[in-house]
């Protein structure tokens, strides 16, 4: 599984990378972006769904 | 949940003073979209204020933003797409977190110095000893203008949003006026002073912008003045909600000031419950239908993102500081394209009020007899006093 970010919706909240900062981290408008290309391992899946869910937008998802 | 309309609601009758879980349960219970007596439309339900939010071609924010006798247009708030990304491709990036990583430690000392002042007294009033003073100088220090002329800005931002209506049709009361008249001509003469001298300050870098990214004197004072009437009021409102909330909750404050990592997440939930700016305004564009009710082109439109935040289907404790449900992806910075263009340099400030406060009074309590209540109805929802006692350490 990979986290993806719909830029569509992503508005600049910045609060991924505040709380998963493994997943995620900041550009320099302070916009989130995915690390690498966000495969989220077994260890990492709870910082997924934290990411998720703090998302004010409804912007992060899980793709396979 | 039904929709209601009419009915004789007015958002200023909702119990808010001491109280907003009973304030904003009146309001949730109208429905999801509801029409007040003066017609405003009141979006409260998630599903409501996020259609809203995804759609800002249909509810549009520059024409709600006319109250307040400002004679620029409020850069970047009342602008629609697609202009206003212009002006948050720039600003964007002079707000970020890694930029202000850099004014961190200056930050933290001017917080320090205001606490200081009051730690050895053994009581204080939060809010105009720390809450009122501390956001004007961050915006100073922000916009490189003098330190010095904190309590003269104070004045003149509190006239303004003291008498700032949410009618838009209405006409601006005079000290409104002249209030706006002082604070534009102080800010022309900065904006005039630092175009022929630039510093390293945001206000320089937005006037050194050249060619298509070049900005006119009127946007400049529109961001200047939307600077002062959307972060200064709301983030001396967030300060004194967040510190009556550890008052009155001593073990979260306690554990609070044994583990630094809780900072973050108690500011959070508070966000959530507490916000200084419940509602924002927009106009419709064309005929909407939300949520089965129809809201008619040109109607004025306020997004609950109170309510929202309070969703009694997405929390387990809507109405309680939870640090279980610490990042629930709350409203409180707005959403949408208009998100709180200063969202990043407020979380700061409240982190480093919280930090610094504790570390010199970590046990305080509300004064006895007092109650504190919020002004209500009012454009910013904030407390109007909070005095606190503490024993003083020996030193």
């Amino acid at each position: 599984m990979r986290v993806v970010i719909d830029y569509d919706r992503c508005s600049g909240h910045g609060r991924c990378y505040v709380v998963s900062g493994k997943l995620f981290t900041d550009d320099d408008a302070g916009y989130g972006r995915v690390i690498g290309d966000g495969t989220v391992d077994d260890a990492h899946q709870a910082d997924a769904a934290r990411a998720i869910a703090a998302c004010p937008e409804r912007a992060i998802s899980l793709e396979d | 949940m039904t929709t209601a309309t009419g009915g004789g609601f007015r958002l200023a009758d909702a119990p808010m003073e001491t109280d907003r879980s009973a304030g904003w349960g009146y309001v949730r219970q109208q429905g999801d979209v509801v029409q007040e007596v003066d017609g405003t439309w009141l979006l409260t339900s998630p599903e409501a204020v996020r259609f809203a939010h995804r759609h800002p071609e249909i509810f549009s924010s520059a024409r709600a933003f006319d109250s307040l006798g400002s004679p620029v247009p409020l850069i970047p708030i009342a602008v629609d797409p697609p202009d206003h990304k212009k002006f948050r491709r720039v600003l964007d990036p002079m707000l970020a977190p890694r930029v202000i990583n850099a004014m961190e430690d200056s930050l933290r000392a001017q917080v320090r110095a205001l606490i200081e002042a009051f730690a050895g007294s053994g009581d204080c009033d939060v809010v105009t000893d720390l809450a009122r003073l501390y956001p004007t100088q961050v915006f100073l220090t922000l916009f490189g203008m003098p330190l010095e002329d904190r309590d003269q800005f104070i004045s003149w931002v509190e006239t303004i949003v003291e008498n700032s209506s949410r009618d838009s049709t209405a006409e601006p009361a005079p000290e409104l006026m002249e209030a706006a008249t002082a604070l534009f001509t102080y800010l022309q003469r900065y904006v005039d002073h630092k175009r022929a001298a630039p510093g390293e300050d945001m206000l320089s870098r937005v006037l050194l912008l050249e060619g298509d990214e070049a900005w006119s004197n009127e946007e400049v004072l529109g961001l200047c003045f939307l600077f002062t009437l959307a972060g200064l009021d709301t983030v001396t409102a967030e300060i004194g909600f967040i510190m009556l909330h550890l008052a009155r909750q001593p073990e979260l404050r306690r554990r609070v000031v044994a583990d630094p990592s809780l900072v973050g997440p108690v500011i959070e939930e508070v966000l959530r419950l507490e916000l200084p700016a419940p509602t924002t305004p927009r106009v419709v564009m064309e005929d909407v239908e939300v949520c089965g009710t129809r809201i008619p082109a040109g109607s004025q439109v306020a997004l609950c993102l109170a309510t929202v935040n309070r969703d009694s289907e997405q929390f387990r404790l809507p109405d309680d500081i939870d640090l279980g449900q610490a990042e629930s992806g709350h409203l409180s910075f707005g959403g949408g394209l208009h998100r709180c263009l200063g969202s990043h340099l407020a979380r700061r400030e409240l982190r480093l009020v919280v930090e610094e406060f504790h570390k010199l009074i970590p046990d305080y309590e509300v004064a006895p007899g007092s109650e504190p209540k919020v002004a209500w109805p009012s454009g910013t929802l904030h407390l109007t006093s909070l005095p606190l006692v503490f024993p003083v350490a020996s030193r």
